[in-house]
C-alpha cells in the first residue's frame, strides 16, 4: 500500500459499484466545475431502511479519501445537524468500523461503508455518543424521538 | 609531603576494625534487558515444544494468556479448539484452490495480476485463512499497524473485514518493508512481556527517564498501602506499591495526598483569598495594584468603591473613624486561609529545600567518587576501600535527605489537636536535621580542605574519625525518627473523637459530616 494507490482504487471501486451495488444507494465521485471527476470525494445517498422510522428517507452522505486510502478510513459526513445519536454535530459519522484505531480494516469497500451506515441509523450505539441532542432523546424520550426520525426522514424525500 | 610508612600502617589497622556488612537478602531482582528477553525466550520455548506449535504461535498464544505459562497450559489442554478461535490459530486452514491457474485481483488495492511464475510470491494470505491480498498491501497494512498500533501489532489479524485470523511473527518478519520496523516488532515483544505480563503486580519498568530495567518483585503482597522502597540499578529509588519516589516511612495516601495539595488549585484558591477582596458589588476577586485606594472594578460592572472599607467611594469618601462592628465574614474566611496558606508554605519550604539538598548532594557525591576519591589515594596511598568510610557518609546523607523531605509531608498532615505528637515528633526531626546539617557540612567543606590543602596525615585521621562517628550519630537519630514515623507514634496518646479535614486541615469534631470550615465531606462520612 505505498503511496498513490487510493486512486487506483477508488476507481476500481467505482467500476465495482456501476456494475452492482444495493438497491436504493446512490454512490458517485464528486464532478468539478470544469467537467472533470475528482475521485476523492464522493457524494452519496443512503435510503432508510424499509420497515423502520427512517423508511422514506434518503439521506445525503459525503465520503472524503485521503491519499492514504485504504490505509486509513474515509471521513464519513451527513449534512451539519443531522438529528442521530451516533453522528457529531458537524455531520461526521461515529461508527467502529470507520476508526482508524480500532475497525478499520483496508479491505473494507465503499458499499460495506454504506450499508454499515445504513444499519447505524436504525440501530444507534448508546456506548458511544456524538451529539447531546439526539442521545438524551434516545435514552429519555422514546415517543419524541421517533417523532424527530420521522420528521427528518420527510426532509429528505428521494431525488427523483 | 609523603605519609611515612608507619602513619601508614597506623590508619590500616585503625580501619581493620570495620565489619563487613552482610549481603541483604532483597524480595525483589532488578532485570535488564537481556534477562526479560531470556525469561521470554524460556517461556516461549516451553510452550513451543509441550504444545508443538511454532514459535509465531506460540507468542499469540502467550500474550493471550498474558504471559501466564500455566494458564495457557490449562487452557489449552481444556478447550484448544476454543483458544484457537479466539486467538485466531484456526486449525485446517483452508486449501487454497486457485494457486496454480487464473489471474487475482487484491481486494485492497483492486489491482489485477496475471498467473504467471511469480505468481504465488504477489499472492498472499494469512497462515490461517484465504484472504488473499498482492505483497505490496501486506507490506503497507503491516508497516502501519508496527508504526500505529502500540502493542497491538503484536495481535495483528488478516485486513479482511470479518476474518480473525493471526498475522503472526514470521509473516511479520518475512514482509516487513524495513530492518527497522522488525526492530520496532522485537521491542513491543518485549515490552508486552512486562505490560501485558500476568505478573502486572510483579514486574514493573523502573520509572525512571531513560532507564530501560524492569524490576521483579518476588514476595509482593499487594495492597497493604505501606510504603515499599525499591532500588533500581540505575540507582533510582522508588516506591513498588504507587510508583511515585522513594519515601518510605511516609505512608503511601501521605504521599499521594501532598502530591495533589502541592499540584492542586486549592492553593491558587488560597491565594485568591488572602490577596484579594471581592468587589462590593460583582463579588469578582480584584487585587489591588496601585498605591490609592480608590477602586474601579473592571467593565461592565465599573463599581468604584474604597479597598479599606468596601464602601462606595463618593465624592468625599472617608473612613477614619472607628465604627463599632465586627468583622465582616469574609474578613474572617481571609484569615483562616492564610494561617493555612503560610503553614502550608512552612512545610512545603522545607520539603523543597531538602530535595533540592538531596539532588546537590547526588551530584557532589558522583564527584567525590569521580575525582575526590582518587586524589585523596594519591595522596595518602589509600586505596578505595580504605575510603570507603566517606562513600558512606555520602550515602548517608542522601538516605537522611529523603527521610528529612518525606518527614515535612509527615508533619504537615499530623492532626492540629495531637499537640503532644506533634511536639515529639518534632523534636526528633530537629535533632535529625541538625545533625544531618553537621554531617553535610563536614562530608563537603572538611573533606575540600583536605583535598586542596596540605595537610598531615594525622590530621586525614582526625577527619576520619569524626565523620565516622558523625555517620553514625545521625544514623541513630534517623532510626528514631524512621520510627517514630513508621509506628505514627503510638506512645503518644490522642484523646476524642476528631478527624482532621484533608482539604484545609482543620480539625472537626468527630460526629461532624462536613468540615466546619471549608464544607468539604469528612472521609469517615463521606462516599464509602
Amino acid at each position: 500500500m505505498s503511496g498513490g494507490i487510493a486512486r487506483g482504487r477508488l476507481a476500481e471501486e467505482r467500476k465495482a459499484w456501476r456494475k452492482n451495488h444495493p438497491h436504493g444507494f446512490v454512490a458517485k465521485p464528486e464532478t468539478l466545475s470544469d467537467g472533470t471527476v475528482n475521485l476523492m470525494v464522493w457524494h452519496c445517498t443512503i435510503p432508510g431502511k424499509t420497515g423502520t422510522d427512517w423508511e422514506g428517507g434518503f439521506f445525503p452522505l459525503t465520503l472524503h479519501f485521503s491519499e492514504d486510502y485504504p490505509s486509513k478510513p474515509p471521513k464519513c459526513k451527513f449534512p451539519p445537524g443531522f438529528f442521530h445519536p451516533n453522528v457529531y454535530p458537524s455531520g461526521t459519522v461515529c461508527l467502529s468500523i470507520l476508526n482508524e484505531d480500532s475497525g478499520w480494516r483496508p479491505a473494507i469497500t465503499v458499499k460495506q461503508i454504506l450499508v454499515g451506515i445504513q444499519d447505524l441509523l436504525d440501530q444507534p450505539n448508546p456506548a458511544d455518543p456524538a451529539q447531546t441532542e439526539g442521545y438524551h432523546l434516545f435514552i429519555q424520550d422514546a415517543t419524541e424521538y421517533k417523532k424527530r426520525v420521522r420528521q427528518q426522514a420527510k426532509q429528505y424525500p428521494p431525488l427523483v | 609531603m609523603m605519609p611515612d610508612m608507619e602513619s601508614n600502617h597506623h590508619l590500616n589497622r585503625f580501619l581493620r576494625e570495620e565489619d563487613q556488612k552482610p549481603l541483604q537478602h532483597l524480595p525483589y531482582t532488578v532485570l535488564k534487558e537481556a534477562d526479560i528477553s531470556q525469561r521470554q525466550l524460556d517461556d516461549i520455548t516451553q510452550v513451543c515444544s509441550t504444545l508443538s506449535v511454532a514459535r509465531s504461535a506460540a507468542i499469540i498464544l502467550l500474550r493471550h494468556c498474558n504471559w501466564n505459562v500455566s494458564k495457557l497450559f490449562d487452557n489449552w489442554f481444556d478447550e484448544e479448539d476454543e483458544v484457537r478461535i479466539t486467538v485466531g490459530l484456526f486449525k485446517n486452514p483452508p486449501v487454497d484452490q486457485f494457486s496454480t491457474y487464473g489471474s487475482f485481483t487484491c481486494e485492497i488495492c483492486f489491482e489485477t495480476f496475471p498467473g504467471g511464475d511469480d505468481f504465488d510470491d504477489q499472492r498472499i494470505s494469512s497462515t490461517f485463512c484465504d484472504h488473499f491480498y498482492c505483497r505490496a498491501c501486506w507490506v503497507g497494512y503491516i508497516s502501519k499497524s508496527i508504526a500505529n498500533d502500540g502493542l497491538g501489532c503484536l495481535s495483528l489479524k488478516c485486513p479482511h473485514p470479518c476474518c480473525g485470523a493471526a498475522v503472526g511473527e514470521d509473516m511479520i518478519f518475512v514482509l516487513a518493508a524495513e530492518s527497522a520496523d522488525k526492530d520496532k516488532y522485537l521491542r513491543y515483544l518485549l515490552r508486552s512481556y512486562v505490560e501485558d505480563s500476568y505478573r502486572k503486580r510483579k514486574i514493573k519498568w523502573c520509572p525512571a527517564p531513560g532507564c530501560d530495567h524492569a524490576v521483579d518483585f518476588v514476595d509482593y503482597v499487594g495492597g497493604s498501602g505501606g510504603a515499599c522502597d525499591v532500588s533500581c540499578l540505575c540507582s533510582y529509588k522508588f516506591c513498588w506499591n504507587c510508583n511515585e519516589e522513594a519515601h518510605s516511612p511516609v505512608k503511601c495516601d501521605t504521599v499521594a495526598k501532598w502530591i495533589l495539595k502541592h499540584k492542586d488549585e486549592s492553593e491558587n484558591t488560597n491565594w485568591i483569598l488572602v490577596n484579594t477582596k471581592p468587589c462590593p458589588e460583582c463579588r469578582r476577586p480584584i487585587e489591588k495594584n496601585q498605591g490609592c485606594s480608590h477602586m474601579r472594578c473592571r467593565a461592565p460592572c465599573k463599581f468604584e468603591f474604597c479597598w479599606i472599607c468596601l464602601g462606595p467611594w463618593g465624592g468625599s469618601h472617608s473612613c477614619n473613624s472607628y465604627l463599632q462592628g465586627v468583622k465582616n465574614e469574609s474578613d474572617k474566611r481571609k484569615e483562616v486561609a492564610k494561617l493555612n496558606l503560610d503553614r502550608y508554605i512552612h512545610y512545603y519550604e522545607r520539603w523543597v529545600a531538602n530535595h533540592e539538598s538531596r539532588q546537590k548532594a547526588l551530584v557532589d557525591f558522583q564527584l567525590v567518587q569521580d575525582v575526590h576519591l582518587k586524589k585523596l589515594d594519591r595522596k595518602y596511598r589509600q586505596t578505595n576501600p580504605i575510603l570507603s568510610f566517606i562513600t558512606e557518609a555520602w550515602l548517608k546523607i542522601i538516605e537522611c535527605r529523603r527521610v528529612l523531605k518525606w518527614s515535612y509531608a509527615y508533619g504537615y498532615y499530623i492532626p492540629k489537636h495531637e499537640h503532644g505528637k506533634r511536639q515529639f515528633f518534632e523534636y526528633l526531626q530537629g535533632e535529625a536535621e541538625s545533625g544531618l546539617e553537621k554531617l553535610h557540612h563536614c562530608a563537603e567543606v572538611e573533606l575540600e580542605e583536605h583535598i586542596n590543602a596540605d595537610k598531615p596525615i594525622e590530621d586525614f585521621i582526625e577527619f576520619r574519625t569524626k565523620l565516622v562517628q558523625l555517620t553514625v550519630l545521625i544514623g541513630n537519630y534517623f532510626k528514631n525518627l524512621v520510627r517514630a514515623m513508621e509506628n505514627d507514634l503510638p506512645e503518644i496518646s490522642s484523646f476524642g473523637d476528631y478527624w482532621s479535614c484533608y482539604i484545609c486541615t482543620y480539625v472537626n469534631e468527630g460526629s461532624a459530616t462536613m468540615c466546619v470550615m471549608c464544607s468539604s465531606q469528612s472521609p469517615v462520612h463521606g462516599e464509602v
